[in-house]
């Protein structure tokens, strides 16, 4: 019975998860235009990728949003999860949930909303700048060579904050009261309480925090796909390697490229996720 | 936990700033109800409004000029429902052997086996996952957006703790001697039994597939078929200059979700956390 319940995942997972991931591997290392046989060409597809202006500067933007966003995402979650645990006597509640509600809306609509607030004529960030300097500001934020890989932290920030501080709460309700009070007990001031106990009790759930930001964050897709229309922006500073994937299998067909740069995506995940366990045992 | 830190002045002006940061955060999904209620004449000019308007009713007829909205609505509704029972019924499933088995052989192997999967990113197999629903003939259907995502590693593992604390084993020795088969203290023990856990798995789901872009994005062509996130995208590049439209039609694609968030938060927050904390 225990084989039966389970055979529906393994089938379906084996299907529509192992192959893909393996034939993918096989892939990397083919020409493929997706109708005729894949031709077999070695590691010509990753030494091109590397020698690929617009794959480096893809690598390059996805690594920019990545560690903006989850620097200013976890750094902003703890902070409120702190004050919030510790100052915030009324309403707790009605904070608990407030955060969530960007994460209910779709990353691609998001976008557009971000598209719209940002916009040329119609904007709110145009329209306070406006008022602020008393001139007519009508600034190009997309075609700007800077605001794209901000405007998509912006997004991430905006909408990802909500659930890792709803994490952090329910981390910072498990560390024990009496820790608190014997360190009181024992003179220890409020600097030392917040360094030597909160945040080493917390680290665990930070560390989880910061995979799952990763995973999600190399990957990045919608937002830089609905900002800039699919086409990267401007001198390709909004082209993450989600999105360059995309172009390179759905817009030119060259799918044995594509699945190189899969693989790439996949290693710098790996690397990241080592490191982090390595963090983790250490610790524990 | 101990919350006695800081005067009472602290407290409030703390309490004041969350609050300000709070309404940062919700201002955009306000405006973008504001937009939607304006004439787009309002909305070019200066200074902005930051009140509802009256133009609800014109800008609701310029939308479903558009679009086909209430085909998008039932198109992403029809996909997310579908592909959510079938998760449901997968992952309760395969969490009722792995929490009942433990001693079949191979249980702990093939457990941490799928938990492995949870690090593959979904992006790794993406173009012979496409080549696949191609080969399938799946191109421009539904089955590639409700059938693959049914093998779920998260459910199962959520499944799996569920009914380990939900369901005693004792329960299954008693429900045995009466003579019950496995299949029926699946569908008539277990599953009533982790009903608030299907129920939190599910919103989580739900909320996935209504909010999932790039597969359909890739998977249909055909404009009747697609679900809210793609036509609204597409609404937005072809009708860029009408704001008004635009931010009316995410108003409505959001809406249901935050009705139903607001009448299950408990369900929604407890399937968000469930990940991460046990970890």
């Amino acid at each position: 019975m225990f084989y039966v319940s389970v055979a529906p995942f393994i089938i379906l997972f084996g299907i529509f998860g192992a192959y893909p991931v393996l034939y993918s591997f096989y892939l990397g290392f083919t020409q493929w235009d997706g109708l005729d046989a894949p031709i077999f060409v070695g590691i010509r597809n990753y030494v091109n990728l590397f020698k690929d202006p617009t794959f480096l500067q893809s690598i390059y933007n996805t690594v920019y949003i990545w560690i903006g966003s989850t620097v200013l995402t976890l750094a902003l979650a703890f902070t409120l999860a702190f004050m919030v645990q510790m100052y915030v006597s009324t309403a707790r509640g009605f904070f608990r949930v407030v955060f969530l509600f960007p994460l209910l809306v779709a990353p691609a609509l998001t976008a557009i909303i971000l598209s719209v607030l940002f916009s040329t004529n119609a904007g709110l960030v145009n329209a306070g700048l406006t008022w602020l300097t008393h001139h007519r500001v009508a600034y190009d934020w997309f075609s700007s060579l800077y605001a794209i890989k901000p405007m998509i932290i912006l997004l991430v920030v905006w909408r990802w904050t909500g659930w890792h501080f709803i994490l952090f709460l329910s981390g910072l309700q498990t560390i024990p009261t009496d820790l608190y009070e014997s360190a009181r007990v024992d003179g220890a001031s409020g600097k030392q309480i917040f360094f030597k106990i909160t945040l080493p009790m917390l680290t665990p759930v930070m560390l989880v925090s910061a995979v799952t930001a990763t995973i999600g964050g190399i990957q990045i897709f919608d937002e830089p796909y609905v900002l800039t229309g699919g086409s990267g922006g401007n001198m390709q500073t909004g082209d993450t390697m989600g999105l360059y994937l995309y172009q390179t299998a759905f817009q030119q067909f060259h799918f044995g490229d594509a699945a190189a740069m899969s693989y790439v995506i996949f290693a710098m995940i790996v690397v990241f996720s080592i490191l982090n366990s390595r963090l983790l045992r250490k610790r524990t | 936990m101990d919350r006695e830190v800081g005067s009472r002045a602290s407290k409030t002006l703390i309490t004041a700033l969350i609050t300000l940061i709070a309404a940062i955060f919700l201002f955009p999904l306000y405006w973008m109800m504001v937009l939607a209620t304006q004439s787009n004449s309002n909305i070019y000019n200066f200074p902005p409004p930051l009140w509802f308007g009256v133009a609800l009713y014109q800008n609701w007829q310029r939308l479903i000029h558009g679009l086909n909205l209430g085909l998008a609505m039932w198109n992403s509704f029809y996909v997310a429902t579908f592909a959510t029972i079938l998760v449901l019924l997968v992952s309760s499933f395969a969490g009722y052997g792995f929490s009942r088995f433990t001693d079949a052989p191979g249980n702990k192997v093939i457990y941490r086996f799928m938990i492995g999967t949870l690090m593959i990113p979904g992006t790794v197999g993406l173009i012979p996952w496409f080549m696949l629903m191609k080969w399938f003939g799946w191109l421009n259907t539904y089955w590639p957006l409700i059938i693959p995502g049914a093998a779920n590693a998260f459910g199962i593992f959520w499944m799996t703790q569920f009914i380990r604390e939900s369901v005693p084993q004792e329960l299954y020795d008693s429900a045995r001697i009466d003579g019950a088969s496995d299949w029926r203290i699946y569908y008539q023990i277990v599953l009533p039994l982790i009903r608030p856990g299907l129920s939190a798995l599910g919103v989580l789901n739900f909320l996935g597939a209504w909010n999932n872009f790039q597969i359909p994005l890739i998977i249909l062509n055909d404009k009747t078929k697609f679900t809210m996130p793609l036509a609204l995208t597409e609404l937005n590049s072809l009708y860029s200059t009408d704001t008004a439209a635009v931010m009316l039609g995410t108003a409505v694609s959001v809406l249901p979700i935050i009705v139903a968030f607001l009448f299950g938060t408990r369900y929604f927050i407890s399937g968000l956390t469930s990940g991460a904390v046990k970890a």
